[in-house]
């Protein structure tokens, strides 16, 4: 597979929306370049790569959707852009309550915090199918865990695609777990630091006293841009996705670059509300 | 010490809290079929099974609920900013937000069954009647355990983020852990409860739900019953593991190495969950085998 | 076996949905702006009107895009709306620099731009090859932005930034209680938004959701778009005796009762007209008589 294929079709991405997306993804660091303090570019581009984290992130996540609710297909049954997103939360929770740790320990926080979140989620989700429903975990897509080594074949219930989330499925689900909880803080992290920055000035108030403001902004701001490329990854996954050892993995190329553009613009507009 | 011991303290509160709200979540979702599973009431009639199930389709759980915490929370923000007592701020704005929820419920119902004219689903008003309050009083007990916590960590445990965007985060992470535990135990085991257990649904029998059961014939409010004795205990125990382990992690350990002490708590408990997990799922390959013949899993 | 999202052919042109929408929503605004021109605040409750403006907009956008089948469901269609909505919102509220009446038309603007790019990524680079899709994610930015603007008026009573910002808080000082400024008592500090954000989100995406089917009419969709909207006034109307005037919160409060109320029984007569039989207390009626 390649990652810029032909025009059109299933897999590869097309060029000109390609050409489009990256004029504009430079274009929006341009302004910002020249409109906003010198810091904010470097701002702009960790929220760039806050949002490809995410976008990276999700597709590791199994999610089963619909089947999986009745143990036809493996993974949790949830939306894929709802249950990253609860990862990813609960994550920027834990990232922002670090926030004046210092940067790096906040970004881990975060990280820790949604994949300890998926860790849970992944565990009670398996401790239901094997203790409340009698049903061991195997995968449709591949005979073999790829980690463990376990044999699938015998273990799938006739005319099912798989249950459960076999531990290819859970090591995926706690790294996309940890990835979107990254993502996510490290995009309110930047902004955070932006307002911080820049409204005292605005707001003639004290630095102290717009604190209250500035979190309330990035932490909309975050919540927004994590939905947003959320959702573009899950348009992405088209549903349904097993983890890592998916053939369906193979297409978080095109998730990244566009939730990158997509977070380059978000955060142009983010950094615009100040620099004006 | 004192600030760790009411650190300790809050946390166990907030960790209980979020227990029962993950017990709550999980038990009203089934008892007005939310999310996933419900995707099967929507079909049965398409199959030919005419139903008198609450086709409740809202949303996935994860974004209803942020909404209704999210309501719950901002109103409750909005009475304390005017100076009403906190609990009774928590409370009314948590009634309020399940009263949105029960208008939600009710024109989903509608919405939904109306549509379904062409395979002849009747809509029965019955239903509407009976199980809309029921639903409704679990949600009031996840909404208001769910803002309660929010409170406690702001007032007590100093976060920085304001009510209504707590009501979000925590919102949604409640939907997604009460989803995910808790669906495939009502969407496997109550709704399709005569197939044999110990096995996935064969795709041949999807929309081929059970409509006549122990007490007559099976309306949601029946499903709370069964649900409620493993489905909802696990996702409380999920959503409570979750934010008890969040803020324990962190209370605890914080102030060590300047933070990052709390880090490396996090990544030894996310590796013993790892050793747990792998456990459970080589004890059930041990315990229960392969599947040997060939034997259709429908009766 | 999957369900199948299917919805009514023919019916209102998408276009007059358009142009009807866009057009009171931003007129809607400019009244509720009213309030600054006045020195009152009953006008708030027009920015609730603006929003249920959008939302009846924005859900004949959803039906249009989501019939052709996005392999996700419907609400994270409502999803994107709002995240871009916000977004461009928040900087919308800001062109105050150069006059406060650019503010509403300035949001359609930015959000277009957001929306449409936001398209292009999702059509070309993640491969969606839905031919409606650039204009249907810009139509819905813009119906997130003016939702979020719409309601935002109705709770503080402004939608200039300056203004969203400003709160007072009864501090204890020395023993008496003095109103003094706070910023972790505005609309901003508290973020109200998110409230308001999910409220939206979830109005925008339901009527769809809710009415799908085979027999889904548009009249039946329209009407609990209504209702959803006005019942989304309702908590923003208690949220907003916080900010403005009690007598205009009551106002903006009575407004969003009634106009719930009459909507929600408008949908349930139309929904007793599609359906297939109405029954109460009666059992299973199986296929083919029994």
């Amino acid at each position: 597979m390649s990652a810029l294929g032909g025009g059109g079709g299933g897999e590869g991405m097309d060029p000109v929306g390609l050409g489009i997306g990256l004029v504009v993804a430079l274009l929006s660091v341009v302004i910002v370049y020249i409109l906003a303090p010198t810091t904010a570019v470097f701002a702009l581009i960790g929220v760039i790569i806050g949002g490809a984290l995410i976008g990276f992130g999700i597709h590791f996540v199994p999610v089963g959707g619909a089947p999986a609710a009745m143990g036809q297909s493996p993974g949790i049954a949830t939306g894929v852009a709802m249950l990253a997103t609860g990862a990813g939360l609960a994550g920027l929770f834990g990232g922002a309550w670090a926030a004046e740790l210092g940067f790096g320990v906040a970004l881990a926080g975060g990280a820790i915090g949604g994949g300890l979140m998926m860790a849970i989620t992944c565990l009670m989700v398996n401790v239901v199918y094997v203790y409340g429903m009698g049903i061991p975990a195997a995968s449709g897509k591949v005979d073999k865990d790829p980690i463990t080594g376990d044999t699938f074949p015998a273990y799938k219930s006739q005319g099912t695609e798989g249950h459960g989330l076999p531990f290819i499925s859970y090591v995926g689900g706690v790294i996309g777990g940890m990835f979107g909880g990254l993502g996510g803080t490290l995009i309110y992290l930047e902004l955070l630091e932006v307002y911080k920055e820049t409204l005292p000035q605005i707001l003639s108030a004290g630095a102290e006293d717009v604190i209250p403001i500035a979190v309330g902004l990035a932490g909309i701001f975050a919540v927004g841009m994590f939905l947003v490329n959320a959702v573009l990854s899950a348009y992405n996954i088209t549903g349904t996705i097993e983890g890592p050892h998916d053939p369906k993995f193979r297409r978080f190329p095109r998730a990244v670059i566009a939730c990158a553009i997509a977070s380059a613009v978000c955060g142009m507009v983010a950094i615009m509300l100040v620099a004006m | 010490m004192e600030s760790l011991l009411v650190g300790i303290g809050i946390t166990a509160i907030a960790g209980s809290l979020a227990a029962v709200a993950g017990a709550a979540e999980d038990t009203e979702s089934d008892i007005g079929s939310q999310g996933d599973p419900n995707s099967q009431v929507q079909l049965a009639p398409q199959m030919g099974y005419i139903n008198r199930i609450y086709n409740k389709a809202i949303s996935g759980e994860p974004p209803a609920y942020a909404l209704w915490c999210a309501m719950g929370a901002g109103i409750a923000w909005a009475l304390m900013a005017i100076n009403i007592n906190a609990i009774l701020a928590i409370v009314i704005g948590s009634a309020l937000a399940v009263f949105v929820q029960g208008i939600y419920c009710t024109t989903a119902y509608l919405g939904r069954v109306s549509s379904l004219a062409k395979f002849e689903q009747p809509v029965y008003i019955d239903i509407i009647k009976s199980v809309t309050t029921v639903t409704m009083a679990h949600a009031f007990v996840a909404i208001f355990t769910c803002v309660a916590m929010c409170h406690l960590m702001i007032v007590a445990l100093g976060h920085p983020f304001p009510l209504p965007l707590l009501g979000i985060v925590w919102g949604l992470a409640l939907g997604a852990a009460g989803s995910a535990t808790g669906n495939p135990y009502y969407g496997k085991e109550r709704q399709y409860q005569k197939y044999k257990f110990g096995a996935g649904l064969p795709i041949s029998a999807s929309g081929d739900i059970v409509r006549y059961a122990e007490a007559g014939q099976r309306s949601s409010l029946d499903n709370g019953w069964f649900t409620s004795k493993l489905a909802g205990p696990a996702s409380g125990i999920c959503f409570g593991l979750i934010v008890f382990l969040e803020l324990w992690r962190t209370v605890l350990f914080e102030s060590i190495a300047g933070g990052w002490g709390a880090v490396i708590a996090g990544v030894v408990l996310i590796l013993i969950f790892m050793v747990i997990d792998r456990y459970v799922e080589s004890w059930a390959r041990n315990t229960y085998g392969p599947y040997t013949s060939t034997e259709e899993a429908s009766s | 076996m999957t369900v199948e999202i299917s919805a009514s052919e023919g019916g209102i042109p998408h276009n007059n949905f358009l142009g009807i929408g866009l057009v009171g929503s931003v007129v809607c605004l400019y009244l509720a702006y009213l309030n600054v021109f006045t020195g009152m605040d009953v006008f708030s409750v027009f920015g609730g009107i603006a929003a249920v403006f959008a939302l009846w907009w924005g859900t004949d956008t959803i039906k249009n895009l989501c019939s052709y089948g996005l392999g996700t469901g419907v609400p994270s269609a409502g999803m994107l709306a709002f995240g871009s909505g916000v977004i461009a919102m928040l900087l919308a509220t800001r062109l105050e620099i150069i006059s406060p009446l650019v503010i509403p038309v300035g949001a359609v603007v930015i959000a277009a731009i957001l929306g449409a790019i936001i398209g292009i990524v999702a059509d070309k680079i993640v491969n969606m090859h839905i031919p409606v899709m650039v204009k249907a994610l810009t139509e819905m930015a813009i119906v997130g932005a003016l939702t979020l603007l719409g309601l935002t008026a109705m709770a503080s009573g402004s939608f200039v930034f300056s203004e969203l910002v400003a709160g007072t808080a009864l501090i204890n000082v020395g023993g008496t209680m003095i109103e003094l400024p706070s910023f972790a008592a505005s609309a901003l500090g508290g973020c109200v938004l998110a409230t308001l954000f999910m409220l939206g989100a979830i109005a925008l995406q339901h009527p769809f959701n809710a009415c799908l089917g085979p027999n889904e009419s548009q009249d039946r969709t329209q009407m609990l778009a209504l209702e959803c909207g006005f019942l989304s006034m309702i908590p923003v109307a208690v949220i907003s005796f916080v900010f403005i005037s009690s007598g205009a919160a009551l106002i903006g409060f009575l407004v969003s009762v009634i106009g719930w109320a009459y909507t929600y029984m408008e949908f349930i007569k139309l929904s007793k007209r599609d359906a297939y039989m109405w029954l109460d207390g009666k059992p299973i009626l199986e296929k083919g008589g029994e």
